[in-house]
């Protein structure tokens, strides 16, 4: 319980206007360091899932704690804190914004106002580009870059970031497959650094090899919630999901 | 309030009168266009070209409500816009309609009362002369709309420096920008209340028809040039006063009217942007 950083519980979340909730019930405890797949079909709330862990929705009902701050009360305290890769983005290719100067935007939220990015944050900007080897990327706009080289932007971000949860909503979508396994690989050291890892995806071929936690999600419920090793993951889920399918 | 302000001038100063006009002409063409051109950058940034031009229309409202009432139109003119930004908000963040459709809405609603009260305001005999509030009136200024205006450009250059951060995250993504742990509604809704005040200020000097072109056109024209969101915030005032005042300095002293003059000097100018902007030169070479 003392190395939980995400902490919820009977939590339920529901979009803006929307007449149900989106999570039901959820209540789920990770620790530090953990590396926890999310699985499940398309609109079971995976990506609900990871905006109600960095208190970007509306939770209705439940409590909830990350990193030790009370979603409830300190949404932007914990958004500081988290790293979170979105899932849709399409930048305008008239952007006026660098693949640089959007992985140093990283560090804006926990600059705060008024304190411009001094020489650790172009440092850390400098160093988490070149984790995803985009270092000759940085004076690109990012409107121009492709999809995956997008991806690898945003994922720098959140990486200079320096978060202690790292949320991740299918990155490997737009990955090629070198990509793919370095960006997997780079998850595995975050994880390995103690950095508490919970990635969407439905990419499973590529998943470090260490007991990976896998979490299933069903019509906005977590089914399953286990540990098993990454050859197992596909099947876990598969499963799973088929059976609810059929249900 | 709005009309008929030479005659506070004693005829003593007579023989200044003119010096003191356009002193005070391009004084407030000056501030009113650095004010509208350091917001233009982020209207066309973040695509709120159609709440800017809204507001517009919703200040020309309010400003013709003001007259019917005998109220301070600057003030009606200042809550019809910020009533834009807080109805806009709740409708665009529930997004039960588009926010375009619900602009489009308010720009109905604003028209609808404007019309409604200067034609009420002629039948009843009332009648006055509405071209100040459509095409600006550089003329017939108070002293204290021009404080107010040097007040609001402050405000908008120190906006801008001090929130340099936020806005760019906001202008690059508001979604990428909220998960970045920035609190992006204040800063949006400060934004709003920025655009609210600029337009009601502005509104007797450029016009509630024209004022659009100062809300676009400074930062259209320079980011036929400009790469990054720096560069347009220093150039785009700059070039929006340098057309203000030109247009102010050529209006007065050929007697053609002022703010339509300069509204089509930017247009010139933006047109001549546009064919030379170097963004639209293909330098690609074969090997
Ligand atoms: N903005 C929204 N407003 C209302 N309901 C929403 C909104 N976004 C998602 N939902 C609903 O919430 C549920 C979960 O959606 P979510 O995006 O979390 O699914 P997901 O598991 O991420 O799916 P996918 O695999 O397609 O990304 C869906 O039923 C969806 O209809
Ligand atoms: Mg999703």
């Amino acid at each position: 319980m003392t190395d939980a950083v995400v902490n919820l519980s009977g939590v339920y979340t529901a979009y803006e206007g929307a007449a149900n909730p989106s999570l039901r019930n959820i209540t789920l405890t990770v620790d530090r360091g953990e590396f926890v797949v999310v699985g499940g079909p398309n609109g079971a709330g995976k990506t609900t899932l990871l905006e109600t862990i960095n208190g970007m929705l509306r939770i209705t009902h439940g409590s909830a704690r990350v990193c030790g701050i009370n979603l409830l009360e300190d949404g932007v305290g914990v958004r500081r804190r988290v790293g979170y890769v979105i899932q849709n983005f399409a930048f305008d290719p008239l952007s006026p914004f660098t693949a640089g100067e959007v992985v140093l935007m990283g560090r804006y939220g926990r600059l705060g106002y008024l304190n411009r990015p001094k020489e650790p944050d172009i440092r850390a900007a400098r160093q988490a580009m070149k984790m995803l080897g985009i270092e000759d990327l940085a004076d690109s706009p990012i409107g121009t870059l492709s999809g995956g080289q997008q991806q690898k932007v945003l994922i720098a971000q959140n990486l200079a970031k320096e978060p202690e949860i790292m949320l991740l909503d299918e990155p490997f979508s737009n990955l090629d497959l070198i990509a793919k396994r370095s960006v997997s690989t780079l998850l595995h050291d975050l994880a390995r650094a103690g950095i508490t890892v919970i990635v969407v995806s439905h990419a499973f071929d590529d998943l470090p090899p260490r007991p990976i936690r896998i979490l299933v999600m069903n019509r906005g419920e977590v089914t399953v919630d286990r540990i098993c090793t990454p050859d197992k993951v596909e099947d876990v889920v598969r499963t799973a999901s088929g059976s609810d399918a059929r249900a | 309030m709005l009309f008929g302000r030479h005659q506070e001038v004693t005829p003593v100063l007579e023989f200044l009168i003119p010096n003191n006009v356009v002193c005070h002409a391009v004084e407030a063409m000056l501030l009113a266009s650095i004010a509208c051109s350091i917001l233009s950058v982020i209207i066309v940034q973040i695509n709120m070209g159609s709440i800017g031009f809204t507001m517009a229309h919703a200040a020309f409202a309010g400003a013709a409500v003001g007259i019917f009432f005998s109220l301070n139109p600057t003030l009606t003119a200042i809550i019809a816009g910020l009533a834009v930004a807080g109805l806009l908000g709740p409708l665009s963040d529930r997004a039960r309609v588009s926010a375009d459709t619900a602009l489009g809405a308010l720009f109905g609603i604003s028209m609808a009362v404007a019309v409604f009260f200067i034609a009420y305001l002629q039948q009843i005999g009332r009648g006055f002369d509405a071209s100040g509030l459509l095409f600006g009136d550089v003329i017939s200024l108070y002293r204290e709309e021009i404080y107010a205006l040097a007040l609001i450009s402050i405000v908008a250059i120190l906006l801008v420096t001090l929130f340099s951060k936020e806005i760019a995250a906001i202008i690059f993504d508001r979604k990428i920008a909220e998960a970045a742990g920035i609190r992006v509604k204040p800063v949006y809704y400060g934004l709003l209340f920025m655009i609210a005040m600029t337009v009601a200020l502005s509104l007797n000097i450029v016009g509630g028809l024209l004022l659009y072109i100062w809300l676009v056109m400074p930062a259209v024209i320079v980011l036929q040039f400009c790469r990054n969101i720096r560069e347009m915030f220093i150039t785009a005032p700059i070039v929006g006063a340098c057309i203000s005042v030109s247009g102010a300095f050529a209006g007065l002293n050929h007697s053609l009217p002022v703010a339509p003059l300069t509204a089509i000097l930017f247009s010139i100018v933006f047109a001549i942007a546009v064919i030379v902007s170097p963004r639209r030169r293909v330098t690609v070479r074969k090997n």
